[in-house]
């Protein structure tokens, strides 16, 4: 059997993040009289599939946490996660016993776009409702999958560089970026992001970016190096939060912590996550990446429950600013 | 110093090249401490300057380096013994992660005592070694397949214990929480100058260059990786050193994970990918020949910090990481292509 169904008991770790969901909706043209799902209704019992890119990811195991959680709160869905670990081919087979099973709709994280294409096409041909989860695979929402459903890297780092440039450093000053690995699409659009954000101010200066592949030893590294050759940096922006935890401890070892603002992104809950850094003041504000899960399970109660003629096709969930303001609060969810 | 000891016969017409050949020889052995005074005077040459300062050599840039280099060369200085043997040892980097989940885990959620949790985490990441080492032996399978099958059950492991998850650990006095103590590895000591890590490391590599130069196993090591069948008739126990030098490297990946879980105050089972390649890297680069017999830590050691070093130089000029890969890979090949070199001449190449 290559899936199975999550029982972890974990979801109680994670305090459930609320967002202010203000969907961006693009709806498509086609617009059918007929419901997406025929046998939709409102007491019937639905099989939901997941197919996760890779399990082995903390934050790819707290989509699956909230994920479940969403599903838990309706009585018609069961959940089935299957875990696609890191490889294109076992995500395939798994979506093709998704639809051999017959069930009633599947969400997608793709590990990668084109080679995971064909397989939510045959799944869509087969009348299965798909819809892709933070990443997209080639084509167009609403036609070769019903709905994408995710945050936008670019706004996301595009918040922490106007939050740098209008709240944290208002008077300018020097500022560090920590890259994601280079290849990865995340990694840039979140260093586009950011350097687009800060251009609201021209008196801060980006005097270095390094890579350090999402790893907080490398980030360790790299920041230590960027701090010698430019002990004025006033604040680093890293691309995730585990590299803003290398980051602090560059900078606690150059006698500068606290000095240097550090901000984060994905905005992890738990001991080890930038809630908590944030709210024990470790680093200046981190930026939520939202899971989107809870809007999927909404989204899949209106196509299998509500008979929903059409759905939007791209929802964008917006980020949130973590900041001393609030994440105290959110601890405390 | 009789460091990197080749036990072989002289080749015929060996004497005939003999004086030209012994100064490229040592040029090679110390190849790796060659390189990394070079990677030094580009430092300098290249290193940005402040007030006349030269970066790359400010007390706190070095401790910087010795610190970033301290867990691989940790792992490179166990991985030593075993490419002497001829081996390869490919789990080092996955059982670096499971063993810093397992000291997040022990410490923290099973609250074992600080002693008992550190000697738990080294017991098992020598266990697993040595259990490495006797189905490579028993089953007389290559060590490659064998230590890459432990990598996946290493990480599958950590995976499993931590439940994908970061264990954080917390310090402070009851349940949950660690005791402060162990924070010390993140620290600096000496007027915060000198990384905690980095010791380790030092204290690894001095007792590890005793154990390979002046011990009887020492020389064991060698002749098993020189001529193993020679080795097994002069009476060496072949198997039994085989099976240490896996020990040992799961040895030291254990306690390049209990630096990591110090310094990062978590466990986590993502961290270490590829430290196995860094580790070899830092061997080879160090002189250590892959088709074992010929080898020194103190190349090793060298080879580690001049990784570091190089990629620190191209950090300070915030020259992006595609360059730093280009400059490894370069590196790693002219290592290997001068000791061929070396063994061309001597009229071993195999």
């Amino acid at each position: 059997m290559s899936f199975g169904i999550v029982t972890t008991p974990t979801a109680a770790l994670w305090p459930t993040l609320r967002f202010s969901i203000t969907a961006l909706a693009l709806a498509s043209g086609a617009a059918n009289a007929a419901p997406l799902v025929k046998e939709c209704s409102k007491d019937g019992q639905f099989v939901v599939g997941f197919s996760q890119a890779n399990n082995a990811e903390p934050y790819r195991q707290h989509v699956n946490d909230e994920l479940v959680a969403a599903a838990k709160k309706v009585p018609q869905f069961t959940l089935q996660i299957a875990d696609g670990a890191g490889n294109v081919n076992t995500q395939t087979s798994q979506m093709d016993n998704f639809i051999t099973q017959k069930v009633d709709l599947i969400l997608i994280s793709p590990f990668e776009a084109s080679p995971l294409t064909p397989v939510v096409g045959r799944a869509v041909k087969a009348g299965i409702p798909v819809i892709e989860l933070d990443r997209k695979t080639v084509g167009n929402p609403g036609k070769d999958y019903t709905a994408f459903i995710g945050g936008d890297n670019f706004k996301i780092a595009e918040e922490a560089g106007k939050y740098v440039a209008g709240k944290l450093l208002p008077e300018g000053g020097e500022v560090a970026v920590l890259e994601g690995l280079p290849s990865s699409t995340p990694a840039v659009e979140r260093l586009n992001g950011f350097k687009s954000g800060v251009k609201a101010n021209d008196k801060i200066q980006l005097v270095a970016e390094q890579a350090a592949d999402w790893l907080p030893d490398k980030a360790q590294t790299a920041f230590a190096a960027m701090l010698q050759a430019h002990p004025n940096i006033r604040a680093v922006y890293a691309s995730n939060d585990m590299m803003a935890a290398g980051a602090r401890l560059a900078a606690k070892g150059a006698g500068k912590e606290g000095q240097v603002k550090i901000l984060g992104t994905d905005g992890l809950p738990g001991p080890a996550g930038g809630i908590r850094a944030v709210a024990e003041g470790e680093w200046a504000a981190t930026f939520t990446y939202p899971t989107g899960a809870p809007e999927a399970i909404e989204m899949a109660k209106s196509i299998l429950l509500d008979c929903a003629e059409k759905v939007p096709t791209v929802v964008t969930v917006p980020t949130t600013a973590i900041t001393s303001d609030n994440a105290k609060q959110m601890m405390g969810h | 110093m009789n460091d990197a000891v080749t036990i072989r016969e002289s080749a015929p017409g060996r004497q005939a090249t003999q004086r030209r050949l012994d100064f490229f020889a040592i040029a090679v052995r110390f190849q790796s401490v060659i390189g990394l005074m070079l990677v030094a005077i580009g430092g300098i040459i290249f290193s940005p300057r402040r007030h006349g300062l030269i970066l790359f050599l400010a007390p706190d840039n070095i401790a910087n380096i010795v610190r970033a280099v301290s867990e691989t060369g940790i792992i490179a200085v166990g991985m030593t013994f075993v490419i002497i043997t001829a081996g390869i040892d490919l789990s080092v980097g996955a059982l670096l992660s499971l063993s810093s989940v397992l000291t997040a885990t022990m410490m923290v959620s099973a609250g074992w005592g600080l002693l008992a949790t550190l000697l738990a985490v080294v017991a098992t990441g020598a266990a697993f070694g040595a259990i490495q080492g006797i189905i490579s032996t028993r089953f007389r399978l290559e060590p490659f397949i064998v230590t890459l099958a432990g990598l996946q059950v290493a990480r599958g492991l950590a995976l499993v214990i931590s439940g994908n998850q970061y264990i954080n650990i917390s310090y402070g006095v009851g349940p949950g929480l660690a005791p402060p103590i162990f924070s010390v590895l993140g620290d600096r000591l000496f007027n915060n100058t000198v990384p905690v890590a980095t010791l380790v490391f030092v204290v690894v590599a001095v007792i590890a260059t005793f154990v390979l130069n002046f011990t009887r196993f020492g020389r064991y090591v060698f002749a098993v990786g020189g001529n193993e069948r020679a080795a097994r008739l002069s009476g060496v126990p072949v198997t039994l050193v085989k099976v240490a030098v896996y020990a040992i490297t799961g040895l030291v990946s254990a306690i390049a994970g209990i630096v990591h879980a110090g310094q990062f105050n978590f466990g986590s089972a993502n961290d270490g990918t590829g430290y196995e390649l860094t580790a070899i890297a830092a061997v080879v680069i160090g002189g250590t020949s892959l088709f074992g017999g010929a080898g020194s830590m103190v190349g090793t050691v060298a080879g580690a910090i001049m990784l570091g070093a190089l990629a620190n130089v191209l950090q300070l000029n915030n020259i992006n990481a595609a360059l730093q890969l280009l400059a490894t890979g370069a590196i790693i090949v002219l290592a290997a292509v001068l000791q061929s070199l070396v063994r061309r001449r001597e009229g071993l190449a195999r």
